[in-house]
Order: structure tokens, then C-alpha cells, then sequence
């Protein structure tokens, strides 16, 4: 039961990071938890440092993933860093609702008076979705036009090369 | 030296493996003995640092045909070693600065 939840959690990380290391984590998290001392305690202090250190991975992996692509070049090829995972909207509407859910429960501690801040949320919401869209929008057109310009194949001409000059110095 | 920040849990980790190569719960363990027990990973930071690691190229896997895909091996690289070596001087450095500006504490 509890290793369908971590493998389940394991779906968070970005798939390439999955590929490289999900069946040793999954292998590790068995592992451990087959050695724990049998005491209450202990097992609940395993599975919040195991779920939380899955959590703060996941996200660090996607921030990683979306902000410092160059450390992550041995993994990631240049087509792939364009692509949005679907997990990473997952966390983000996770974040969402904590936060939803915060105001709602500060709204409620303030006797309502808090009701307009709801508004001025929702036309807050409503005005940042439109301007990602737009810059969403905006960077697709710019990632298409340069796919089509042929940019993108400069990485492969540049791993030619490196191969090319390893293959050299042999 | 690379600029790559060395957390606790990261360090010991390549003090881990400077030692042996050993494969993810091999660390695991190794770590919480040299911490005494209070440092804990959990399999999300090991593989975490373990990632950054390999993206720096301080740390490589070994590559072994009988070995299966849950319990690979990792071992130091030259790199890795010269780096860790140097991180170690810094600190050892910083202890006797330590020892000095508070003679009368343990450092």
C-alpha cells in the first residue's frame, strides 16, 4: 500500500528524471523501510522525511528542469526542455489551492471582512491568466518560428562536433 | 574550485563515496553512521544530490553488465576527489580560524 503511494508520488518528478531514477529510488525506499526498528515513531518519522523529501525533490527537479536547463544537459536534450510537464501543473494547482485555501480560512478568522478581497482575487486570477496566456502564446510563436528555421538542429551539429573531436583525440 | 554549494547532506555524501563506491541504500546507511544519526536522508534528497552530482561530473556510475537497474553503483571522480579534497582543506582551514579567535572553546 504504502509503496503504491511513493510510487505514485514518484510521478511528480519529470519523466526523464523518472527514467534515470525511479526503479533505484523505489528499490532504496524498500529497503528502508524493510530496516525500520518497529516502533510507531519510527515509522511515522520515516514516512514524513520520505514524503517530504519526495515533494521538496519533485519540485526542485521541475525548477531545475524549467530555470538552469545547462546542469541538466547530460539528460536533457533541447526539444525536450520546450515541453511543459504535466506534473508540473499539477504542483502549481496544488499551490494554488493552499493558497486559495489560506485566504479562505484568514477570511473567515476576520469575521468577512475579508469578502472583497475575494473580488479583487478573482480579477487578480482572472488578469494573470490572460497575460500568461499571452506570453504563452507568445513564446510557442517564437519556439515555432525558430523550429522551422532550423536553429534547433545546431545542438545535434554541436554533439557531431564533440563526438567528431573525442573520436579525434583517440 | 567549482562554484557548486555543498550542503551537509551533499558533503557527506561524497565522503560517502571517497571512501568506496556503494550504491543508493549503501550511502543511505553510510551516512546516517557517520552523522552519528543525526543527519537522515530521505531517498528524495539522496537522489537529488546524486543528480547534481553526476550533472557536475563529480561522481560517475559504475558501469557493470551484471548489475540491475535498482541498484546501480556510484563511485568519486577525479574531479570529484580534487574538489572534495579541497573542500575539506577549506574547512580544516576554517576550524583553526575557529580555534584561534575562541581559545578558550572547543572548536
Amino acid at each position: 500500500m504504502i509503496l503504491t503511494v511513493y510510487c505514485w508520488l514518484l510521478c511528480l518528478y519529470p519523466g526523464s528524471y523518472r527514467d534515470e531514477f525511479a526503479e533505484e529510488m523505489t528499490q532504496v525506499f524498500h529497503d528502508a523501510k524493510s530496516d525500520l526498528p518497529p516502533t510507531p515513531a519510527a515509522k511515522i518519522s520515516f514516512y514524513r522525511r520520505e514524503f517530504c523529501g519526495l515533494l521538496a525533490g519533485a519540485l526542485r527537479a521541475h525548477f531545475d528542469r524549467l530555470f538552469n536547463p545547462a546542469n541538466s544537459s547530460r539528460r536533457f536534450h533541447m526539444q525536450a526542455q520546450f515541453r511543459f510537464p504535466r506534473s508540473t501543473v499539477f504542483l502549481m494547482l496544488v499551490i494554488m489551492a493552499g493558497v486559495m485555501l489560506t485566504i479562505a480560512k484568514a477570511s473567515s478568522v476576520a469575521g468577512g471582512t475579508l469578502g472583497s478581497a475575494w473580488s479583487a482575487l478573482l480579477s487578480l486570477l482572472v488578469w494573470m491568466l490572460l497575460s500568461m496566456s499571452t506570453a504563452a502564446a507568445l513564446v510557442w510563436g517564437i519556439l515555432h518560428t525558430l523550429r522551422r528555421s532550423g536553429v534547433h538542429r545546431l545542438d545535434n551539429v554541436q554533439s557531431w562536433m564533440r563526438s567528431v573531436e573525442s573520436n579525434g583525440n583517440r | 574550485m567549482e562554484t557548486f554549494a555543498l550542503s551537509e547532506p551533499v558533503l557527506l555524501v561524497l565522503l560517502s563515496l571517497a571512501e568506496q563506491p556503494r550504491h543508493g541504500y549503501s550511502i543511505l546507511k553510510d551516512v546516517e553512521s557517520m552523522s552519528g544519526g543525526r543527519v537522515l536522508l530521505s531517498t528524495g534528497t539522496l537522489y537529488g544530490a546524486l543528480q547534481r552530482l553526476l550533472d557536475h561530473g563529480w561522481i560517475e556510475r559504475v558501469e557493470e553488465d551484471n548489475t540491475p537497474r535498482d541498484r546501480r553503483t556510484y563511485k568519486l571522480t577525479s574531479r570529484g576527489r580534487r574538489n572534495l579534497q579541497m573542500e575539506i582543506r577549506r574547512m580544516r582551514h576554517l576550524t583553526r580560524v575557529a580555534a584561534l579567535r575562541m581559545p578558550g572553546k572547543e572548536a
